[in-house]
């Protein structure tokens, strides 16, 4: 009888073991699948600036906080084109619509955008970080063993990269048509 | 070769040159909350009733915060390809154009021009979409803040196609010239989003005007009466409607209102471009009403007067040109 109890207690923890690290690989796989999703921008405006700038900060991922700030960059330009920029919350800026309104132009740019995304891309040329230093305290969290998630302030030469995608006939033009 | 490539070079020139849709004029008209609040205003006694109404004049020439906001509305308008009519100077042309008129004479009989009322009328201050501007400068403590509020009025359809508006962030430090420029640099970008909007179901959808049918007294012509039109014989508002329904964008229009003397079509979409003479053109309203005239004149012989408002609003008078 103490030998079945054994077993069945073995078997009991097997099944618990096994069931919760299929809830972290689960997990992981859902955290992996967010910060590799088009749609996730964690980005709060903090001010407008003079000459069509737009001060927001934002949050980025990536093994090194380094990559992470990389990857926030990348994110504060996708978001000025695809997303535009939430209100500030504390009424220092209004919302910012994108400068794209059609989604099919990613489909029929993509050439385009892989280019323009491209590490050293053309990107980088419309964001300017506003601190030298990579982030500390509770702007940098250590998410896993792997990654790390920083929250950088950029300055985006927005009314320029309009302009340019304006130039580029990927955005449209206020007075298009007329 | 070469000639084929510049034969379809000239042919897409063409193209570009006339199949664009006519361009709204825009202006900033300071709302009338700001300029009543601030005093420029006149009051009147209209048949018993004390109105107050704006005083623009006054307005552009005291307010400097006015003038600054106005004018970095300007910079950010004309970068984005839409100049703005400017008030002051509309203002001051429509004076000068006055004193011309009555000044101007023919040299061979001395002629003055001829003016009728509704020409001496018709000579104010206008665009087709008003950029209706308000905003105030708070205390709360020592900080100072911005409510600021803009509408974009379609000025025939009255509608509002694009809106901005919020409170800014309370500052101690700041001037009021930085907290205006401040919020017309925060707002700026949601209207234009608006007005991209508006004017991308515009090319969608057909541009939405106001028509408007009435009759002139002395013709003797009811909107009631029946007219025959290859064979169908109905009421000439009902032949009216049935071009409507026929010459509008997928039909839209809507009879808001109507009797045997007018007509009021509200929510009209007309297409921006028409075919005349063989090439493409912009259409306003004059145009689309023109050729309801038209019908008029060749299927009930009823001659009518085409009489614009602007772009977006045309009348047509029935029973005499």
């Amino acid at each position: 009888m103490k030998k079945v109890t054994q077993i069945l207690s073995l078997m009991m923890a097997i099944f618990f073991l096994v069931s919760s690290m299929g809830n972290a690989q689960s997990k992981n796989k859902v955290r992996k699948m967010e910060y590799n999703s088009k749609y996730n921008y964690e980005v709060a405006t903090i001010a407008v600036g003079v000459d069509g700038t737009k001060l927001v900060k934002v949050w980025g991922y990536g093994p090194k906080p380094e990559e992470a700030i990389r990857h926030a960059k990348e994110l504060a330009i996708a978001c000025a084109i695809f997303r535009g920029f939430p209100p500030a919350s504390n009424g220092a800026a209004a919302k910012t619509p994108p400068i794209v309104t059609d989604d099919s132009v990613i489909e029929k740019y993509a050439e385009f955008f892989d280019n323009f995304f491209a590490p050293g891309g053309k990107y980088l040329q419309y964001v300017n970080l506003s601190t030298d230093a990579p982030p500390t305290g509770e702007d940098r969290v250590k998410v896993n063993k792997k990654t790390y998630k920083v929250g950088v302030v950029l300055s985006i030469a927005f009314d320029e990269l309009r302009k340019d995608l304006e130039k580029e006939g990927i955005a449209r033009r206020l007075d298009a048509g007329f | 070769m070469k000639t084929l490539v510049n034969f379809i070079f000239i042919i897409a020139l063409a193209l570009n040159s006339f199949g664009q849709a006519k361009k709204p004029t825009i202006m900033v008209v300071p709302s009338d909350r700001l300029c009543i609040s601030k005093g420029f205003s006149q009051t009147f006694d209209n048949q018993g009733t004390q109105e107050t109404l704006p005083d623009y004049k006054k307005a552009l020439q005291n307010d400097g915060d006015l003038r600054l906001v106005i004018s970095k509305m300007s910079g950010m308008m004309a970068d984005r390809g839409f100049p703005l009519k400017d008030l002051e100077q509309e203002l001051k042309n429509l004076a000068q154009e006055a004193a011309e008129s009555n000044m101007m004479t023919s040299s061979s009989s001395g002629s003055a021009i001829s003016e009728s009322p509704i020409d001496i009328l018709k000579r104010t201050a206008k665009a087709d979409i008003i950029m209706d501007l308000d905003f105030e400068i708070k205390r709360q403590g020592p900080n100072k803040y911005i409510v600021f509020t803009l509408n974009g009025l379609d000025a025939y359809t009255s509608k509002n196609v694009a809106s901005a508006s919020g409170a800014g962030q309370p500052s101690s430090a700041a001037t009021p010239e930085i907290l205006l420029e401040e919020a017309v640099l925060s707002y700026m970008d949601e209207f234009n989003g608006r007005l991209m909007t508006h004017f991308q179901d515009m090319f969608t959808n057909g541009r939405e005007v106001k028509v408007m049918i009435k009759t002139f007294a002395n013709a003797g012509i009811s909107l009631e009466d029946d007219y025959d039109i290859s064979g169908n014989t109905d009421m000439l508002s009902m032949h009216i409607e049935d071009w409507m329904a026929n010459n509008t964008q997928g039909g839209r229009f809507n009879l808001s209102d109507g009797t045997a003397n007018f007509m009021r079509f509200e929510q009209v979409r007309i297409a921006t471009e028409i075919e005349r003479n063989g090439k493409m053109r912009a259409q306003d309203t004059r145009m689309f009403v023109n050729e309801l005239s038209k019908y008029l004149r060749t299927n009930c012989q009823i001659e009518s007067k085409v009489y614009l408002r602007g772009l977006g609003e045309a009348w047509l008078i029935v029973g005499e040109k």
